[in-house]
């Protein structure tokens, strides 16, 4: 079923129309939620309050954007209010980072290596929860999310000029922090 | 093309919006400039892992949790629906009140009771003055006595009864 049939449906009080917009949506909405908490239980929590929010308001949806776009606006509302109250995120450096450690010997078990991916997914994460609020919205929404701008330019209120800008600095920033632990030229990542 | 725009241009083409004529410039410029082509194989790296399972799952039987929360909000929300109404219908009750008392205030009054209404008013035949002026016998009487009349119409006080 059409994503529009299934929105007008819910507005109507399906509840099985809702199940299937919260089934399409939940990994995203979690997966946002848990780029910025970093917590499994925080992220989860924020997702069902994202729905249940978005429930209450689909009377008022009325279709002049994507219901993902809508989506995404409730969810990254809800989860910076939740981040004001929590206090600011504080800047992660890199001996905040226990846990992660890498080795430049040659891993040829494949547990090993997915060991080691899993602890570059999780530094550069960490690193962008270093990131001032507004570059750790875009990057999260354009490089993890994987929104179009157009997306992104509608979700947060901002020009196309300004997405691509602000997203162009929080890069720059990102890979400054980051250079030390990126593969380099031949293919192997730098210590 | 200097490296700041070369920069930009790397960035852009790894969003795959760049278009075919500034692809050409940004190649011949990185494989003349080592330090462009190590930002873009950076560049590149992080955005990979960055991008690299983006969408994780949230915790076991989602939508079973939330079901029992979707229905217990719609059972409070028709009370926090009307609670608003109410808290709304406050300040239009305001004004409605201030409109009719405005217009009760300038309303103007009635107009100034004719003497035959205030002869009612006062529990007093209005045609007891007439009934004398025609049961006088003589004309001239008769006639003098409608001047005085018509002429106590435009004064406030009233001709004593001859």
């Amino acid at each position: 079923m059409e994503e529009r049939q299934l929105v007008r449906l819910a507005q109507e009080g399906s509840p099985a129309a809702f199940e299937e917009l919260v089934t399409k949506y939940q990994s995203k909405v979690y997966s946002m939620a848990l780029s910025f908490t970093r917590n499994r239980e925080a992220a989860d929590d924020l997702a069902q309050e994202v729905f249940l929010k978005a429930y209450l308001a689909l009377p008022r949806f009325h279709g002049r954007s994507e219901f993902g776009t809508w989506l995404y606006r409730i969810s990254i509302n809800h989860i910076k209010d939740y981040l004001r109250k929590k206090g600011r995120a504080k800047e992660v450096s890199l001996e905040d980072v226990h846990e992660v450690s890498f080795s430049d010997k040659e891993q040829t078990e494949k547990a090993e290596q997915e060991r080691e991916a899993e602890n570059r997914r999780h530094l550069v994460r960490e690193f962008v929860q270093g990131l001032p609020e507004k570059y750790r919205v875009i990057v999260t929404l354009r490089d993890i999310q994987g929104l179009a701008y157009e997306q992104i330019s509608q979700v947060l209120h901002l020009s196309p000029g300004t997405v691509d800008s602000r997203l162009h600095r929080a890069r720059r920033m990102l890979r400054k922090k980051l250079a030390p632990h990126l593969i380099g030229e031949r293919g192997a990542h730098e210590l | 093309m200097n490296c700041n725009k070369a920069e930009k241009w790397v960035l852009r083409s790894l969003d795959g919006r760049l278009d075919e004529r500034s692809g050409g410039l940004l190649r011949e410029h990185l494989e003349a400039c080592p330090s462009c082509r190590k930002a873009e194989t950076e560049y590149r790296s992080m955005l990979a892992l960055l991008r690299d399972g983006k969408d994780a799952a949230p915790l076991p039987r989602f939508w079973e949790r939330l079901e029992p929360r979707l229905r217990e909000e719609m059972e409070i929300a028709p009370l926090v629906f009307w609670e608003r109404s109410c808290l709304r219908a406050i300040p239009v009750f305001l004004v409605l009140v201030g409109i009719a008392a405005g217009a009760l205030f300038f309303t103007p009054q009635a107009a100034e009771l004719s003497q035959s209404e205030a002869l009612l008013l006062e529990n007093v035949d209005p045609f007891s003055e007439t009934g004398q002026i025609f049961s006088a016998d003589k004309a001239d009487t008769r006639n003098m006595m409608l001047i005085f009349a018509s002429l106590d119409e435009k004064t406030p006080v009233r001709r004593p009864l001859p």
